[in-house]
């Protein structure tokens, strides 16, 4: 199997190895990890990797992978039900958690907050004009996963959410 | 939607994987959740294909670490093609998490040869006939690196080049404020171990080696 076919967008967390994630696929596969596994449509960073990676090296697949026990989860559930209002974010690990604390005031348990912030990041990949481009050219296949890593087992559970088009609501 | 072979290659992996690492070390993903904080921050391009053991081994200062899976460090972004800019609340706040929260005392840039964001800054600045430019965002994230090999006192190739990024990238995160703060509290601090150093790195993919560059900065460079 040639290597790079995937794309990974995981969590920075360090109790999830590297190696959980290098020894999928021997050659390698192309990681962006971040705090909390996000994919912000405003953000330089990531959205670099995901051009090069499906541009570039022509990835069949994205992943997106939360896991459990996410910090980053935990601490968008606190600020989205503090019960005083909290100050505007100042800095950017609060700026970077703006968006999974809108997600989070719609939840109040962190399983399902991990969950809905893996099918928030697939919809954000889905939407942008990288991965639109690439399933408009028939002859390319390109699929964006949502899995969750389990960090008391080691394993990552495909949460069946995946997209390989838009869908038929959309218009391209 | 069916699964793909390659899906089913990847979670099989993952399976045998897992099973290895509670066999080789009983209890670790149990334990997986109480694990002491890491004390390295690593930062690496996304096209790393960098063992976790070479990332993990004689660390400066440290007796030999044992290729233990529970000492790995905190990997971070994987920024990819290794930038790291001062206006990216990606990166900074991954660096503001493990230095605030986490208390790391080395944060680790490495660059790599091979490096495809290397190659494409010097294509840009010194186009190859039929050169084709990307689409933004990368000829964006890549400027930086782009205004590098553009200037007129770089001379050299590709790994010049990927050895010129590390520098700069060392010296964009000694320019944070999150690490002068840092510095600022550890030169306050009587204990003189206390610190945080900055490191520069070369992995070469040819021979498997990790080179330090030798341009560490920590609060003494700055005191």
């Amino acid at each position: 199997m040639s290597s790079r076919q995937v794309l990974y967008i995981g969590c920075s967390d360090w109790r999830v190895p590297e190696s959980a994630v290098s020894t999928m696929l021997p050659g390698g596969i192309f990681v962006h990890r971040n705090i909390a596994n996000q994919f912000h449509l405003d953000d330089d960073n990531a959205l670099s990797v995901l051009a090069y990676a499906v541009e570039h090296l022509k990835v069949s697949h994205i992943i997106v992978a939360g896991h459990t026990l996410c910090g980053g989860a935990e601490a968008a559930l606190a600020a989205a039900h503090a019960s005083c209002p909290p100050p505007p974010p100042s800095g950017p690990l609060a700026r970077w958690l703006v968006p999974l604390t809108e997600i989070a005031r719609e939840y109040e348990d962190l399983t399902e907050l991990i969950e809905a912030n893996v099918r928030a990041q697939v919809n954000n990949v889905a939407g942008t004009d990288v991965v639109r481009a690439a399933w408009a050219d028939n002859k390319r296949k390109l699929q964006v996963h949502g899995w969750i890593y389990d960090l008391g087992t080691g394993r990552f559970r495909d949460m069946g959410i995946s997209v390989d088009g838009p869908s038929k609501d959309d218009v391209l | 939607m069916p699964q793909d072979y390659v899906l089913a290659r990847l979670l099989a992996n993952n399976s045998d994987w897992a099973k290895d690492v509670e066999k080789d070390h009983p209890g670790f993903f149990e334990e997986s959740a109480k694990k002491q904080s890491p004390k390295v921050l690593y930062i690496g391009c996304s096209d790393s294909r960098v063992p976790e053991s070479v990332a993990t081994m004689s660390m400066p200062g440290d007796i030999f670490v044992h290729r233990n899976i529970a000492k790995y460090p905190i990997s971070i972004p994987l920024l990819p093609l290794l930038q790291f800019h001062l206006f990216d609340d990606n990166a900074l706040s991954v660096l503001t998490f493990a230095i605030t929260a986490l208390g790391v005392s080395h944060i680790i840039v490495a660059g790599h040869t091979g490096c495809g964001g290397v190659q494409a800054a010097l294509d840009t600045a010194h186009p190859p006939p039929d050169f084709q430019p990307p689409a933004d965002p990368l000829p964006r994230w890549l400027a930086p690196l782009t205004e590098i090999a553009r200037a007129p006192e770089f001379e050299g190739g590709p790994v010049a080049l990927t050895e010129a990024n590390v520098r700069a990238q060392v010296e964009n995160i000694a320019r944070t404020d999150v690490l002068k703060a840092a510095w600022a509290a550890a030169n306050a601090n009587v204990d003189e171990d206390v610190d945080v150093q900055v490191h520069g790195w070369m992995y070469e993919l040819e021979t498997g080696r990790m080179r330090d560059l030798g341009i560490s900065v920590g609060k003494a460079d700055v005191s």
